[in-house]
């Protein structure tokens, strides 16, 4: 089993993703942990359980799921809690986690999943509810959990009776009552941030990044996420997404930066999903991301 | 209702309803603006979710209908039958249903249940893992196979069809047999029972053999080696298990005791 080798105690994993199974296995590169999606593995038995085992007895892994829909008014599903709790335990993973989103609900008086990662607002209500639900599961694995900030597209009103609620503050909260970590995906608070500035709600985007990050305790933050987003112009408009298709953007790995001198050595992953390259491409980014953590891992506040 | 469920329900419905402008005009009240460029990239995402996560589960559809007949159907049948689970893999199980259904596929009525077939095949590559066990083998010579079961391979299914199936199935995926011979097949109304297992972790199908639908099917639905023989009467058992065993269809057997008086 490979351990976290850096001097100053953080790890540096990527997402491990199916064009790479093989190589990666067979290469054993340098790596402190591999990612995967928890959902790609809830099969009883078959092929892609077995590599992730094979892969267990090399590195640790992190679980990370796409589709808990933690901020759901209609609460987590017990098939899903089951299976993730099965996984848990099979592959006995460094860290599990999922998002501050919602993609459960009722349409056409059914309960449905709509299989992406929607926001949820930063209400009272909705605090309420994430909170009980991030409860319920940690109750459930009897381990910590960490809970990821989200790419969003759009935004809800604010209620008329509630002082508005920023997402760090929402999120520290969050962290606070249920005792969860949080997973701070830097190249989300960046999209979001470019994309208000589209939109003219806000200015400068790694100005607001940076107080984003300034919101956020250190002993809250359990893993750092890293991945490439895309700016798509249409007819339609121009929007940022959060496509994970590219290399990390000079702009995050400056946010990254501060957010390990924040932070100290935090875990951080890089994540790749669409259009994925080969795996050297990936090493090379984490080989970046670990030299960035060795050089800058005082924390300043 | 609480609000976050009403807000929940708005965009839910704006993401799957079609047409949606309804749906959409009823969000716009709970979000900020401007929020149609950001509905029209989670609208987006959730199609392309569709057609890569149906297309996964129903790789020979994909190339009977092309890639972009294909796309469509994923995206009409999202909005028709959207996910259940958070697991996108679950997803899928009603589109043969959903094809038979369609009045624009009725000129290609074997789509159902090569689709059913899929999805047999889909189910059987996640099964749960099942070891052979050689040592047991002998007991067919020993005892009487009224008091035999035959445990079978992971995921192992049979799909029925008035179609040849399992020659469209293995034309795709094997090149075995070619297409012209499908298509002769498919225009002589040749009826085909596929049979899926899984051989190690490798899901497969293959066309059952005289008979051997008929024992399969008796010994999955839970009965003895002994009836499973009578129906099989085609079957030549000889010959039949050999390659079951060669080919992990036959995991072991199992004595089954005399009911406790």
């Amino acid at each position: 089993m490979k351990n976290p080798p850096n001097a100053n105690g953080s790890a540096t994993g990527i997402g491990w993703r199916h064009p790479h199974y093989g190589e990666l296995l067979e290469r054993q590169p340098d790596l402190d942990f591999l990612e995967v999606h928890s959902e790609n593995f809830f099969a009883e038995g078959g092929a892609a359980l077995a590599v992730l085992e094979r892969a267990r007895s090399v590195y640790p892994i992190s679980l990370h799921g796409v589709g808990l829909s933690l901020g759901s008014a209609v609460g987590v599903d017990a098939w899903h809690l089951e299976q993730l709790e099965r996984l848990v335990k099979r592959i006995d993973p460094v860290r599990v986690s999922d998002h501050a989103s919602f993609a459960r609900g009722v349409f056409n008086q059914a309960t449905v999943h709509a299989a992406d990662l929607l926001p949820i607002p930063f209400s009272r209500e909705a605090l309420d509810v994430l909170c009980a639900n991030v409860q319920r599961l940690q109750d459930r694995l009897q381990r910590r959990f960490m809970v990821e900030n989200l790419s969003a597209y759009l935004g809800w009103k604010n209620h008329p009776e509630e002082e508005p609620v920023s997402e760090p503050d929402f999120l520290v909260e969050l962290a606070r009552r249920t005792g969860c970590a949080l997973l701070v995906d830097v190249n989300n608070i960046y999209v979001n941030a470019l994309n208000a500035q589209k939109s003219g709600t806000a200015g400068d985007p790694v100005a607001r990044c940076r107080d984003w990050l300034d919101a956020i305790p250190a002993a809250a933050v359990g893993e750092i996420h890293l991945a490439g987003h895309c700016h798509v112009s249409d007819e339609h408009g121009d929007i940022v997404i959060d496509d994970h298709g590219s290399r990390v953007c000079e702009a995050v790995w400056q946010l990254y930066r501060h957010a390990i001198q924040r932070f100290g050595p935090v875990a951080t992953l890089i994540e790749w999903d669409t259009d994925i390259p080969a795996l050297e491409v990936l090493l090379d980014e984490a080989a970046r991301a670990r030299a960035l953590a060795e050089q800058s891992c005082e924390p300043v506040a | 209702m609480s609000e976050l469920a009403r807000q929940q329900q708005a965009l839910l419905a704006a993401l799957l309803a079609w047409p949606s402008q309804e749906a959409e005009k009823a969000m716009a009240e709970h979000v900020g603006h401007p929020w149609a460029r950001g509905l029209m990239a989670y609208q987006a995402n959730g199609h392309a979710l569709a057609v890569r996560a149906l297309g996964a589960s129903y790789p020979v559809l994909v190339q009977l209908l092309g890639e972009d007949s294909f796309a469509s159907l994923a995206r009409a049948f999202w909005h028709a039958q959207p996910p259940v689970k958070g697991d996108v893999t679950q997803w899928g199980e009603a589109l043969p249903a959903f094809l038979a259904g369609s009045s624009q596929l009725q000129d290609e009525p074997y789509l159902p249940d090569v689709a059913r077939v899929e999805w047999a095949l889909h189910r059987c590559a996640n099964a749960a893992d099942a070891q052979a066990d050689a040592s047991t083998f002998p007991l067919l010579m020993e005892r009487d196979p009224d008091r035999l079961a035959l445990e079978l391979a992971p995921g192992c299914a049979l799909v029925q069809s008035v179609w040849p199936v399992a020659s469209v199935m293995t034309a795709h995926l094997e090149a075995n047999p070619d297409f012209a011979a499908v298509g002769r097949r498919l225009g002589e109304g040749v009826a085909e029972t596929a049979l899926v297992w899984r051989e190690g972790l490798r899901a497969c199908v293959r066309e059952t053999w005289p008979g051997e639908a008929e024992l399969l099917a008796t010994l999955l639905g839970g009965q003895a080696l002994g009836p499973a023989l009578d129906r099989a009467v085609e079957l030549e058992f000889n010959a039949w298990l050999p390659m079951a065993v060669h080919t992990g269809l036959l995991l072991r057997v199992k004595p089954i005791d005399a009911a406790p008086a």
